[in-house]
């Protein structure tokens, strides 16, 4: 797919038909990850459809507010939703183009995410509540160390390819085949531990529980109820496939469609499906291994990754 | 594919070397060396194959059974016989390090590049590993408390100089090879009873206590 001649139509269903796909697809994983997780402990775990009929069940139900919550509050979901969704339009899932490319790369997608965050926290402090305060200060302690290592681990890969845009980075990557750089598996390493932190998985955080010594997303959503829940649970597992699709966009982009044939989308689609999965199962053997770290070890853990990231960089170089 | 398998795997052992500094739970920084000496038996692997040097094959399995196996299960041993399972204060915190660790590694495929070897291509990032490898070998060495910390650490040295003579040079003689091996197993079996003398004596494995032995 050409980036210079594209009808609007066309961007428009493409736009479409990635948000519609990623956020179709998204609760499904999440569920994946909690059927593994349980198989491992020797439990049966969710059907494969609870996370749709989750939030179903919470869209359905009236909306909660706190009577001292203010337009802040009811903003912060929508505007975390509506984050997540554009960031998904500007990754390349089946196509080595993303639909929205030509508005942006690296940048703007990191940008996109941190403007969520910044939503979600301000309306965690909102009311006033002591949990959404603290779980909006240690979920900023965390991305303040997250975000730079996530930036520096994409720019490694922008190096290789030679631009900070995403679609032309994959193009790039896929053009100039399987070749391999010591660089490509200290980022690698680097983001998969940013991945494991910013969609709140044990070492970091832990998912499955409201612990008030330990959470951290779970505390900023605690006030929400009904379709505010809704919308931050589903942008979260957007979210949570948006960073794994990157990982597999930037470090192994085979079988990634370079045209719209249908069969190679239908390739496209299976390999994506295959390296997501993967790497889930990847999350999920971590999550089970490791215990959940102490809060103020949490920045140590991120600051290694930081220092995998930065090495990558400079390795790069070399 | 065999530079593919090579640089992976040396990468591989950076990575590895990281964690290790990154980490507090000696448990995991000693299977952290056994994976990468494992990579360290792959690469010997490799080059036995691709280069048709039998040889080598010994190389590759005296490091599995001897690294990766027989050290770590010892070591293990140790550290439940005397209950000690955290590194609590090294001299330098963890993300200082990491930044030291950087910069160690840069300083290390930098000064890769001087070598003729050293200019490209598989052997550039061979060597370049290697010496970051030794670099940060002897970071650790010098700021962690703990004596079982700083055996793991002469350990990655020695690995570090191991994947130089096995990925860049023609190799090592075997009867040296094997030497080395015996030398470094003696090293760790009489290291790991100085740990246990040490903690006899001190009740912890802060060798910097030792200081307190001056008369």
């Amino acid at each position: 797919m050409p980036t210079t001649v594209i009808h609007p139509a066309l961007l428009a269903l493409g736009v479409l038909l990635q948000s519609a796909g990623m956020l179709a697809v998204a609760p499904l994983l999440k569920v994946a990850i909690k059927k593994m997780k349980a198989s491992l402990q020797n439990r049966q775990g969710p059907p494969w459809l609870q996370g749709y009929y989750d939030l179903a069940k919470l869209l359905r139900k009236e909306p909660l507010r706190s009577e001292t919550a203010s337009w802040v509050y009811v903003a912060g979901p929508r505007v975390y939703f509506a984050a997540a969704i554009a960031a998904a339009t500007l990754v390349p899932v089946l196509t080595a183009a993303a639909p929205l490319e030509s508005a942006g790369g690296i940048l703007l997608l990191v940008g996109t995410l941190a403007l969520g965050r910044f939503a979600l926290a301000t309306a965690a402090l909102d009311t006033g509540s002591p949990f959404g305060g603290m779980g909006a200060s240690r979920d900023m302690t965390i991305a303040a160390l997250a975000e730079p290592a996530l930036m520096l681990g994409l720019f490694t890969s922008a190096l290789a390819a030679g631009s900070l845009n995403l679609g032309v980075l994959v193009r790039g990557l896929v053009a100039q085949g399987p070749s391999f750089h010591p660089s490509d598996l200290l980022a690698f390493a680097g983001l998969l531990i940013i991945v494991i932190a910013e969609t709140g998985r044990i070492p970091v955080d832990n998912p499955a529980t409201h612990l008030e010594l330990t959470m951290i997303h779970e505390a900023m959503v605690l006030e929400y109820a009904g379709p505010d829940l809704a919308l931050v649970e589903w942008a979260s597992a957007v979210k949570e496939l948006l960073y794994l699709t990157l990982l597999v966009d930037l470090f192994m982009p085979v079988g990634i469609a370079t045209s719209l044939a249908p069969g190679a989308l239908l390739v496209a689609l299976a390999a994506w499906a295959l390296k997501v999965f993967a790497l889930a199962v990847v999350v999920t053997l971590v999550e089970t291994t490791n215990a959940k770290l102490r809060l103020f070890r949490v920045p140590e853990l991120v600051s290694v990754s930081l220092g995998l990231a930065f090495l990558a960089l400079a390795v790069r170089f070399f | 594919m065999k530079a593919d398998i090579l640089v992976l795997c040396a990468a591989g052992m950076l990575v590895s070397a990281y964690l290790m500094v990154g980490q507090r739970a000696l448990f995991t920084t000693i299977r952290l060396y056994g994976l990468q000496s494992l990579l360290l038996a792959v690469v010997a692997a490799t080059i036995a194959i691709s280069e048709a040097r039998p040889e080598l094959w010994v190389t590759a399995g005296v490091t599995v059974a001897l690294k990766t196996i027989l050290i770590p299960w010892f070591l293990m041993r140790v550290i439940d016989r005397i209950g000690i399972h955290r590194e609590i204060e090294p001299f330098l915190s963890v993300p200082a390090s990491l930044l030291v660790c950087v910069g160690l590694t840069v300083v290390g495929y930098r000064v890769s590049t001087g070598f003729p070897e050293g200019a490209g291509g598989v052997s550039h990032h061979l060597i370049g590993v290697a010496l970051s490898l030794l670099l940060v070998g002897l970071f650790l060495m010098v700021t962690r408390k703990k004596a079982i910390t700083q055996i793991l650490a002469l350990l990655t040295v020695e690995n570090a100089v191991f994947l130089v003579a096995v990925g860049v040079t023609s190799g090592m003689p075997l009867i040296v090879e094997l030497g080395i091996s015996f030398d470094v197993i003696l090293a760790v079996l009489i290291l790991g009873i100085l740990v246990r003398r040490i903690v006899d004596r001190f009740e912890s494995m802060d060798v910097s206590r030792l200081s307190t032995l001056k008369g």
